[in-house]
């Protein structure tokens, strides 16, 4: 009996070294870029703002599927803000700036629109380059 | 209602009582409030690690 003890035993450890390797292989799947965003933000139909969301340009005709995603993230985005706001004991809307402060210094690519704090739609062109938040360290 | 709302409030009351011959000024301006919805930019400073990591961690919402 004492060897079917130790199947016992290496069998789940087994199991959990492939459910590791598992896990630690998908991530990089699951944290890839939305490619609906992606292409909405490429088409100019979508972009950052300065709130720390993803907002819709007024006028583009985006699918249901787009502002689908647009809301799923938002709320996806308001979660984490809420999580590590509570955690530094700061308000949502200050960590949300933060971030937005992050993408407004670097992420935003040539072409994408933004919106503005002041809530005014630009983009990001090769003349103009984005224009970060006041609130934001300089 | 403010502390000092409170007071003038407070003073108004016995003036009107006529206990004390005391002219209350009343305020020229609206007592402000300070809800600090304002974004603090020291905070921003505080939480630009904290950004950076939610960026990271998170590629598929940003």
């Amino acid at each position: 009996m004492a060897h079917v003890r130790i199947i016992d035993l290496v069998a789940p450890a087994l199991m959990g070294a492939f459910l590791l390797a598992a896990a630690l292989a998908t991530p990089a799947r699951a944290q890839a870029t939305d490619p609906v965003i992606a292409q909405a933000r490429a088409a100019e139909q979508v972009g950052e703002q300065a709130d720390g969301y993803l907002g819709i340009v007024p006028g583009a005709a985006v699918s249901a599927d787009v502002r689908s995603h647009v809301d799923q993230i938002n709320i996806r985005r308001r979660a984490l803000y809420t999580r590590r706001a509570q955690q530094r004991s700061v308000s949502v809307n200050e960590m949300a700036a933060a971030v937005a402060c992050e993408i407004f210094q670097s992420r935003i690519a040539l072409g994408e629109r933004y919106r503005d704090e002041s809530g005014q739609w630009r983009q990001h062109s090769a003349a103009q380059a984005v224009t970060r938040p006041s609130f934001c360290p300089s | 209602m403010s502390v000092r709302a409170q007071v003038l409030a407070g003073l108004a009351t016995a003036a009107v009582a006529g206990c004390v011959p005391v002219q209350i000024q009343a305020p020229d301006r609206p007592i402000e409030i300070n809800l600090n919805v304002n974004i603090r930019q020291e905070v921003i400073v505080r939480l630009e690690h904290d950004a950076e990591d939610l960026l990271q961690q998170n590629r598929d919402l940003f």
